[in-house]
Parts: structure tokens; C-alpha cells; sequence
């Protein structure tokens, strides 16, 4: 179906993404998409170049797939998500013949190395700690009070708990007291523990091509796990030339020659950055289709472009816009999670529907009636977006979806 | 909305038209792999486009655009040569919103390409302009009233687009256009003589508005539509302005014996020329029958000698079915006494003595509430079901199925009908008394009151009296037939359909496909069976004796395999052109069927008589897939010609049986069984 120009690169997507799949497949490049068995038929049936893997843990059977691919002649493989970014590393450690890829690729999906790593790169992270039980948790939580000079009887600072490798809010809790710690289960072990920041969290989306930075997007969290828009308000933008050298000392520290990161920051009060923890693939949210509304570039060929070895300094200048001027509104998403115990249809919620910056839903009718009780950032339903001009008023009218029923 | 103005979109439609933009521009970049949730933005920015006053025709404008973007994609609406017009009411009229909005951006795209603004391959200007001219006269409510309740109810704001949509339609084809074709369809259907009229009396009505309101002023099709105006509002010189009857009751007594004759030959006139019976007629035949008129009964129910010499030997039996049945909102039943007095039926010994029985018959509790549910109580249900049994008994071919998976019943009823009437009744007597009917498979006793329901989950409600109360009874005696030979390894056919309907069904039986995987197997043998046993030119000279049932793959218009379905074997013979010619019944509602390659289901112009479907044999064998047949009267004497026989088998492998052909068919295959519908 696509239509691959032989000078350029030949890439394998790990994981299934049709948006992912569709957009390369409508690129200059050529593909495969490197997926767990279930996938195989639907590829067969639609014509979508296949190679099957299961992707679970790096284990003996891990360089047989980089075989496989270095044999079919694949020039690189890019993760689309954080459990194949690993996969990535070591495939590409083969494929481009640089072992450094693997042990970088540990270091994007182990939360605790990470940070230490970044500390030691001069990079500035909050406090953080290794949580093996519960017990670990709590005694966490009471310190960092305790170095607040908080009394007992005052209301906790929180703390952040987060799994070592689960991607966005996937195993992200705040824990403010004692009986929140309860909650949390044996699997959810090991994790790591973070201070609570007070601040202006942020994410940026950077396409990184010969150790430089190409495209750098500040994605704004309205509410972080709820909603985000990119661009970032001029507020945030304001920020723009320390957000890139934080970037380029991210580069330096981990070593990244190519490809796409997606870190999160914090900016305190004071104007002070804090790194909370970088991914090695798309985020979440759809920030992609967001940048595409706004901008017009498709991410997801951005990414071939980037981790393409065979990509020239031309097409990288002509594929890029120019950030924030070129953007044609501000897009933003809002993940639906239910707000009743049992919901038995989907009702876009009338102030929403007539509100002019609505722009689609994705939203589908509940297959269960019953309500499952969230823990931890636990997933949304779908996502609503919304198109506008005026970055304050879709902020306001994010925060508002909050307190709204979707599914009643 | 007129296409002036379409300039004027307010501004949030205007935004709201950028955002459909944007989605379908997203769809048609999408590889066909990845289109579906971009189709689903797609449909949800158009239904929120038709909720504005001006985004229908925001959309039409846009509607060139759709095919091409992959909009229908997937769905249904991919072929527009398989879309069905009388569909489209149905979608209209219940599907959820979101179908809703994709049949009107399909009937958007119908305008595009009836315009000439958009192609469709294989799909021709004329033939899109054809399509909305049926959608148009299968909606005339849309184009004339506005929406109902329940429209208002499910669609909310969309209702308004929807009458904007016919207003396009309308706009587009012409109204002349819709008027003529209506009247067209409307004696097609009446050419196959339904007893279930409630439908086309409805169209009428809205005819006769719309010419009121000065609609249609050219000759021929004025013709076509007065005579069906007339037939139901002013059959007759006295009643031709409508006056209302307690005022045509008025006038009868002021006419003199002439007038009186000639107000009988029109209503029987009417009648015999439509199959619909004027409200006027009912009451003209109660007012002869209690003003001492009754020799004029017989000109009024348009009788010949034969049903004229039926009424003079059993009168006191007719003029009493007339005085328990015939009322206005029963008057089709004057169409069904005058057919059963000339179908001669009263001459069979049980019959009179069955129907005074029918006429004191007390229902029970339950079956009077089963009737009165669906025909209201402004007749007592005996009533009804009286009516019922005249109209069943004088057109054994007009009943249908209505909206119901039970083409089974409906056939055995209508079997039953035409040759085994006093059985019906006993079946009518037996479920009206006691909630209950027995039958025997093989000996075994089967009482339905007994059994758990087969098919038909509920009470049919779009049916007949006859249907209403039989159906349900029959369905599940049916089902336990096919329970009690569900083991024997072979289509049950082969033993239910004798037990079921009567000795006279072929103990012998052939089947197209192996039961097993649903594969076609020795095909040739088949047919070649089917013309040995059937076609005159191979069987001696037999002719079809009995209805005899029978099993058909049933195709839509692409020629695609929909369902088995049974209809009954009436009579085989040459037509005026001399092609020969099976004839058969079809239980569903309307047999003018399009069933691809070419096999059209004729039911007039072929020598047809009222209620019969006909194709010509090699067409009918081409779809056949179960019959019946009895080796001790009737052998095969002749071979059919080598190329008939491969022709048929062609078609059948090129249609139906394009999955089925060994041995590559067996998994996939829908194996046949029981659920004929």
C-alpha cells in the first residue's frame, strides 16, 4: 500500500497503534509492524507488512527478533509503548550496532534509576525514595512531613507513589495519609516514592535527530490525568528557553542521539525546574493528534523521521513547523472517567455539546453497567477534544468537563 | 431549505461545518484499515450539523465528498445498488441516531449523484434519481405531515432535518415524480391481492390529499390515482363526494330499485377492479341485508353464476356470516365472502356445518385478548376473527408473514386455505376455545399449549385475525417437530413437512446441500429430480395436484445469499409468451423480489392470478434447495436438455451457493435447518 522511496530508511513499529500503522503507512518509508499473534489476521486481511512477537520480559529468546529484523533488512525499530521501549533498545543495539541503546533503554523504563541518573547529571528531581512494602510508604510519608515542620493533627503534604515501569498515570497514586497506604496492593511492588511539588507540572514532547532537538512541544496539564492542550499557554511558553536547556542536559545525561522523549517537568513559584521522569515513546492523551490538529505534522512520521538513520538534515528542516507561531489554535483533550457507581448510557453533557470549541468525542456506548471503583489514576472511558483560540477559556472549560456526567 | 439559502450558515454552523471538515478530511486520509473511529467522528459531527437549522444543507453541499472519504465504508451503505428503498423507512423510522444520521448522509450522496455532482461506479444517475423516487413514495408521510411522536421522541432536534431531507427529495425528483410511482407501487401491491390492506388504505388516504391540495394535475396519472381514491371514498354515483355514512345511509333511502342496482354494480366493480373494499360497500350491504333488498347481494358482491348459485343454496348461512362479519371497519371481509362463494368451498360437505360453528363460537378469555390487543374493541373479537376466516378462506394467497420470522405458519395457513379449509377451521375452533392446538408427529400427540415457543418470541402484531390467533400455536408445534427429528442426521424437512401440513406432501424429498456442512452436493442430481418430477415436458404431462411445499435459497439484489426461506409450489405452466412458468406462494409480505443476476419474482403480466409469484422454471430451479415429491404417482419420463441443467447449476453456484462449493465450502457454510423464516 505505502509507497517507500528506496533511499530511505526501513522501520519496525513495536506494538500495535492502527493511528501509528496508518500514518507510516502513508509516509515515504517502508515498515513492519512487529506484534503479538492476535494482530496477525487483521494484517493479513488488510494487507499490513507483519512480523509476530510477543513482547514480554527481555529475556534469552530477546535477540531472535533483532534477527529477525536485522535479517529482513530493518534499519531501526521504534517503540510505541513504554513495554517495548526496551524491546527497542535491545533490537537496536543490534541493529545499528551500538550496545550503549540497551542500557539506555533500562534507564527509561526503571523510574528509580532514572532519577538517579538524571541527579547525577546535574539535573534537579525532588525528593525520592525506593518503597519495597508498605511499611516503606508510610515511613516515607511521615519524614517528608516531618521535614516540612508539619505538627501532628495537620493535614499531610502528599507524597507520589508510582510504579517502576508503568507508562502516564498507569500505578500513580497520591498518598496524604496512613489509610491510603492500606490500599495499596503487594503487586504493586517494587515502586518509587516522590515529594509532592507544588507547582505547575508539565510535559514536553521532543523530536531529537543527531543529538539535537528539532521540535520541542510544551504539553500543558490542566489537570494532570485529565486533561491536557498543547500548545502551552504564553504563560507557560514564557518558559520556553529554560524548558530547552533542561532538555538538551537531558540529552547529555542519558546519552540520546535520536528519536522522540517525552519528559515531565514541574516549574515551582519561584521559577525553579524539577525533572519528574522521562519516556522513550508517544505519550498519552493523544497529545499526537492534538499537535496534528494544531499544527498540520503528522507525529507519528515524525518519529520515522527521527529514528530513521538514513534521514538527511533536508528533510528534517522540511518537515518541522515552527513552534507555537505555527500553530492554528490550541487543540486539548479531556480523558471521561464516570461519576456514578452505575451508568447505563453515554449523554455528551448538553453545556458541552453546544459549547463552540467542541470539537469531537471518541467516546463509546458503556459496556458494563457497574462501575468499577478507580484506584489510583486508573484509565479514562475515552477522550473528548476541543479546538479553540483562547488558551484560558479551554483551560476553564477542561477544568469544567470534571464536574460533568458523561455516562449516566 | 431552498439552495439559496445555503450562503447564510450562521456562525456556529459555519464552525461546526469547519470541524466536519477537518474529521472528513482525517477520514479520507486514513487507510481503509484505520477509518473506523474516524467514522465515527465523522457521523457524530454530522448529527450535531443536522440538530442546526442550516446543516443539512451544509452537508449536502458536502456530500459529493463522502463516498470518495470512505464515510460508508464497511457498512451497509457501501453498494448503493444493494441499498433497498422500502429499507430506508424502516431506518428512518427506529434505527438509533447514529444510523439514522448515516442513512441521511447516504440519501445526501443518493442527491449527489442524481445531481450529477458525485459518480458512484455502477451506480448511474437515472438509477440514484429511481432510488429517492422510491424513498419518497414509501415516505409520503414525511413529505406531507410531520413527525410523529415517537420520531420526535428518539431524534429530537434531527426530526426537523429529516423533513428538510424529503424537502430536497422532493426538490430533486420532482413531485409528479413521487406521485406516479406511489400510484405504480401502490397496484403492484394490489395486484397480489394482501388481505392485510391497512398500509396501502393509509397511502391512499394521503394521495387524496395531496390531489385535494392540487397535486398531480396530468391525465393518465390522475386516472391511476382517482380510481384508487375512489374505490376506497366514492365507489359509486351516491357515494362518489364522499358524504360520510350517516349521510350515504340517508340517501339509501331515497333511492329507487335502479339506483339501488347500480350503487351495487359500482361497489362490486370497485372491489373486483382493486381488492379494496370501501367502507360505503360495508354499509350498503348491511343496509340491503336489513331492508329486505337482499336480491341485491349478489350484484353487489360482483358474483358470476358460480358464486351466485353458492349464495342461493346456503343463504341463510351467507346473509349471516354478511350480518356477523361485514361491518365498516371489517369491510375487507365482503371481498373475502365474495371469493369463497366463488371458489365453490360452501359445495365441500363440512364446510357450512364448520362455519355456523365458527359463527357461535365463544372465545376464550385469552384469545379475545390476543385479538382485541391488536384490532381494538369497536367489534367484538369473534368479530374479527370471523372477518379474519372469510378473508383467509376467499384469498388463500393474500396472507403474509408481517414483520414476523414465521414464513412457516403463514405458508401452512395458507395451504390450508386453498385445500384442506375445514381442517383451518377446526384449528381456529380448537385455539379459540381452549388456548391450545394438537397435531401428531409420527403419532406422537404435540399440544402447543405445552410446548416453549419456537421462532416467533411474540405474539405476532402485524398480521391477520387468523395469523394472530394460529400463529404462535403453529410455531411452536413446528419447532417441536423439528426437535423430535433433530437427531436423524438429515434435513428435517424431509419428515416435518408432511406431518405438519398434510398427507398430500411428498413422503419423497430431495436436497440441494449436505446437511452436515452445508455444502452443495450433487446439485445436477438435484435438478435434474426437480425437472423429472415437475416440468411437464419431463413428467408425462403431470400437473402439480396438491400445494406442495418447498425450500428456497433466497438472494438479494447483488445476487448475495440472505436466508432460506419456504414457499409453496403452486402449479406449473406456460405463460403467454410460452415460457414455462412455475408459480408459486410466497409467505413474505410482497413476492416482487429482486433476487440478482436477473431473477426478477413476477406477480402480474406472466399469467399470474392474484397472490401468486412466478419465475420461469430454470430461474426458480436455479434457487431451489429443498422439494417434495411422491414416486408412486408421478416418475420422471424424459431427461431435461444437458445445457438447461448446467445453466441452472451456474447460477446457483454464482449466487447462493458461491461458498458452498465442495470441498473447499465446509466450515463456513451456514448449514441448513429448521429456521426457515
Amino acid at each position: 500500500m505505502n509507497d517507500p522511496q528506496a533511499d530511505k530508511g526501513y522501520v519496525a513499529l513495536l506494538g500495535w497503534s492502527l493511528n501509528a500503522i496508518d500514518a507510516i503507512d502513508r509516509f515515504d518509508r517502508r515498515y513492519v509492524v512487529v506484534a503479538p499473534d492476535w494482530a496477525e489476521s487483521y494484517c493479513t486481511e488488510h494487507d499490513i507488512p507483519y512480523i509476530g512477537w510477543n513482547f514480554e520480559r527481555l529475556n534469552d529468546r530477546s535477540h531472535e527478533i533483532a534477527e529477525i529484523l536485522e535479517r529482513e533488512g530493518v534499519d531501526v525499530a521504534i517503540p510505541l509503548f513504554e513495554e517495548t521501549v526496551e524491546w527497542a533498545g535491545a533490537i537496536n543495539s543490534v541493529l545499528l550496532s551500538n550496545p550503549r541503546l540497551l542500557g539506555q533503554s533500562m534507564l527509561m523504563r526503571d523510574k528509580s534509576l532514572m532519577k538517579r541518573r538524571a541527579q547525577l547529571g546535574g539535573i534537579r528531581v525532588g525528593i525520592f525514595e525506593e518503597a519495597h512494602d508498605r511499611d516503606d510508604v508510610i515511613r516515607f510519608l511521615k519524614r517528608v512531613n516531618q521535614a516540612l515542620l508539619k505538627l501532628d493533627g495537620d493535614p499531610n503534604d502528599p507524597i507520589h507513589f508510582k510504579a517502576f515501569d508503568k507508562a502516564g498515570c498507569l500505578g500513580h497514586r497520591v498518598i496524604r495519609t496512613v489509610e491510603d497506604v492500606d490500599s495499596i496492593t503487594d503487586g504493586e511492588f517494587p515502586a518509587l516514592l516522590e515529594s509532592h511539588l507544588d507547582g505547575w507540572e508539565f510535559a514536553v514532547e521532543a523530536w531529537i535527530w543527531n543529538g539535537r532537538v528539532r521540535f520541542l512541544n510544551i504539553s500543558e496539564y490542566v489537570h494532570l490525568g485529565y486533561s491536557v492542550h498543547v500548545p502551552a499557554s504564553p504563560e507557560l511558553e514564557r518558559y520556553r528557553p529554560q524548558v530547552e536547556r533542561e532538555i538538551e542536559k537531558l540529552i547529555e545525561t542519558f546519552d540520546i542521539e535520536f528519536g522522540f522523549i517525552h519528559p515531565e517537568y514541574f516549574v515551582t513559584n519561584d521559577g525553579q525546574m524539577y525533572f519528574g521522569e522521562v519516556a522513550y515513546r508517544p505519550p498519552g492523551f493523544k497529545v499526537f493528534e492534538l499537535l496534528e490538529r494544531v499544527y498540520g505534522f503528522n507525529a507519528y512520521q515524525a518519529l520515522a523521521l527521527c529514528f530513521d538513520p538514513k534521514t538527511t538534515e533536508e528533510e528534517i528542516e522540511a518537515f518541522f513547523p515552527k513552534e507555537v507561531v505555527d500553530a492554528k489554535g490550541y487543540a486539548g483533550s479531556f480523558g471521561v472517567y464516570p461519576r456514578r457507581r452505575v451508568v447505563s448510557e453515554l449523554a455528551i453533557p448538553e453545556e458541552t455539546a453546544s459549547d463552540p470549541y467542541f470539537d469531537y468525542h471518541e467516546l463509546t456506548a458503556p459496556l458494563e453497567e457497574i462501575v468499577t471503583k478507580r484506584t489510583a489514576f486508573g484509565t479514562h472511558w475515552g477522550l473528548v477534544f476541543f479546538h479553540g483560540d483562547d488558551p484560558v477559556r479551554l483551560a476553564e472549560l477542561l477544568k469544567k468537563q470534571e464536574a460533568l456526567d458523561y455516562y449516566v | 431549505m431552498s439552495t439559496k439559502d445555503r450562503g447564510q450558515a450562521d456562525a456556529v454552523t459555519l464552525q461546526l461545518a469547519h470541524r466536519f471538515d477537518a474529521a472528513l478530511d482525517r477520514l479520507e486520509q486514513a487507510r481503509p484499515f484505520a477509518k473506523g473511529s474516524h467514522q465515527a467522528v465523522v457521523l457524530d459531527l454530522a448529527g450535531r450539523l443536522l440538530k442546526r437549522s442550516d446543516g443539512l444543507a451544509a452537508l449536502a453541499e458536502r456530500a459529493p465528498r463522502f463516498d470518495p472519504a470512505g464515510v460508508f465504508l464497511g457498512s451497509d451503505w457501501h453498494q448503493p445498488e444493494c441499498l433497498l428503498p422500502r429499507l430506508v423507512r424502516q431506518t428512518l423510522a427506529t434505527a438509533p441516531v447514529p444510523t439514522v444520521v448515516l442513512e441521511v448522509l447516504s440519501e445526501l450522496r443518493m442527491l449527489a449523484i442524481a445531481r450529477g455532482d458525485a459518480t458512484h461506479a455502477g451506480f448511474t444517475q437515472e438509477q440514484a434519481r429511481h432510488f429517492l423516487m422510491q424513498i419518497l413514495a414509501l415516505s409520503l408521510d414525511r413529505v406531507f405531515g410531520s413527525p410523529g411522536e415517537a420520531d420526535r421522541e428518539r431524534l429530537g432536534e434531527l426530526g426537523d432535518a429529516l423533513q428538510q431531507l424529503f424537502g430536497l427529495i422532493v426538490e430533486q425528483v420532482g413531485f409528479e415524480g413521487i406521485l406516479a410511482h406511489l400510484i405504480d407501487e401502490i397496484w403492484r401491491v394490489l395486484a397480489q391481492r394482501p388481505i392485510d390492506v391497512a398500509g396501502v388504505k393509509a397511502m391512499i388516504a394521503q394521495i387524496s390529499v395531496a390531489l385535494a391540495d392540487g397535486a398531480g394535475d396530468t391525465g393518465e396519472l390522475r386516472l391511476g390515482a382517482d380510481r384508487l381514491v375512489s374505490a376506497l371514498f366514492g365507489p359509486t354515483q351516491a357515494s362518489s363526494d364522499d358524504p360520510g355514512l350517516p349521510a350515504y345511509r340517508g340517501r339509501l333511502a331515497t333511492l329507487d330499485g335502479v339506483a339501488l342496482q347500480h350503487e351495487a354494480r359500482g361497489f362490486a366493480r370497485a372491489m373486483h377492479d382493486t381488492g379494496l373494499v370501501s367502507a360505503y360497500h360495508a354499509l350498503f350491504l348491511r343496509w340491503i341485508h336489513d331492508n329486505g333488498q337482499r336480491e341485491l347481494l349478489a350484484p353487489a358482491l360482483g358474483l358470476s353464476p358460480t358464486g351466485t348459485d353458492a349464495l342461493q343454496s346456503y343463504p341463510a348461512l351467507v346473509h349471516r356470516l354478511l350480518d356477523e362479519a361485514i361491518h365498516p371497519e371489517t369491510s375487507q371481509a365482503a371481498y373475502g365472502l365474495a371469493l369463497l362463494l366463488e371458489r365453490g368451498l360452501l359445495y365441500a360437505p363440512p364446510m357450512a356445518p364448520a362455519l355456523w360453528r365458527q359463527i357461535h363460537l365463544a372465545l376464550s378469555p385469552a384469545a379475545a385478548d390476543t385479538l382485541a390487543n391488536v384490532f381494538g374493541s369497536t367489534r367484538p373479537p369473534r368479530t374479527h376473527l370471523l372477518a379474519g376466516v372469510l378473508m383467509l378462506l376467499g384469498q388463500p394467497l393474500g396472507i403474509g408473514q408481517g414483520n414476523n420470522p414465521t414464513c412457516q405458519s403463514a405458508r401452512a395457513l395458507s395451504m390450508w386455505a386453498i385445500n384442506d379449509p375445514d381442517f383451518l377451521l377446526h384449528l381456529v375452533v380448537q385455539a379459540a376455545r381452549t388456548d391450545s392446538i394438537t397435531m401428531h408427529f409420527e403419532g406422537q400427540e404435540l399440544r402447543s399449549a405445552d410446548l416453549p415457543p419456537g421462532l416467533a418470541l411474540q405474539q405476532p402484531l402485524d398480521t391477520d385475525p387468523v395469523s394472530t390467533l394460529l400463529v404462535g400455536h403453529l410455531d411452536r408445534i413446528y419447532a417441536a417437530m423439528g426437535r423430535l427429528c433433530a437427531d436423524r442426521g438429515e434435513d428435517p424437512h424431509r419428515w416435518i413437512n408432511p406431518e405438519f401440513h398434510g398427507w398430500w406432501v411428498g413422503r419423497d424429498f430431495a436436497i440441494a446441500v449436505d446437511v452436515a456442512t452445508g455444502a452443495l452436493c450433487d446439485h445436477d442430481t438435484f435438478v435434474r429430480g426437480f425437472y423429472g418430477h415437475y416440468h411437464p415436458y419431463y413428467n408425462g404431462m403431470t400437473p402439480v395436484i396438491h400445494p406442495q411445499p418447498a425450500g428456497l435459497a433466497i438472494t438479494d439484489a447483488a445476487g448475495d445469499f440472505v436466508g432460506w426461506h419456504a414457499i409453496t409450489l403452486l402449479r406449473v405452466a406456460l405463460d403467454q409468451e410460452r415460457v414455462m412458468r412455475v408459480y408459486f406462494y410466497n409467505p413474505n409480505n410482497d413476492s416482487g423480489q429482486d433476487w440478482g443476476q436477473g431473477v426478477v419474482v413476477s406477480t402480474q403480466g406472466h399469467g399470474e392470478r392474484f397472490g401468486e409469484a412466478s419465475l420461469p422454471f430454470e430461474e426458480l430451479a436455479s434457487r431451489l434447495y429443498i422439494f417434495h415429491f411422491d414416486r408412486s404417482v408421478c416418475e420422471p419420463t424424459g431427461a431435461p436438455p444437458v445445457d438447461e441443467i448446467e445453466r441452472v447449476g451456474a447460477m446457483a453456484r454464482a449466487s447462493w451457493a458461491a461458498t458452498r462449493v465442495p470441498p473447499a465450502a465446509a466450515a463456513q457454510a451456514d448449514a441448513p435447518g429448521p429456521p426457515q423464516g
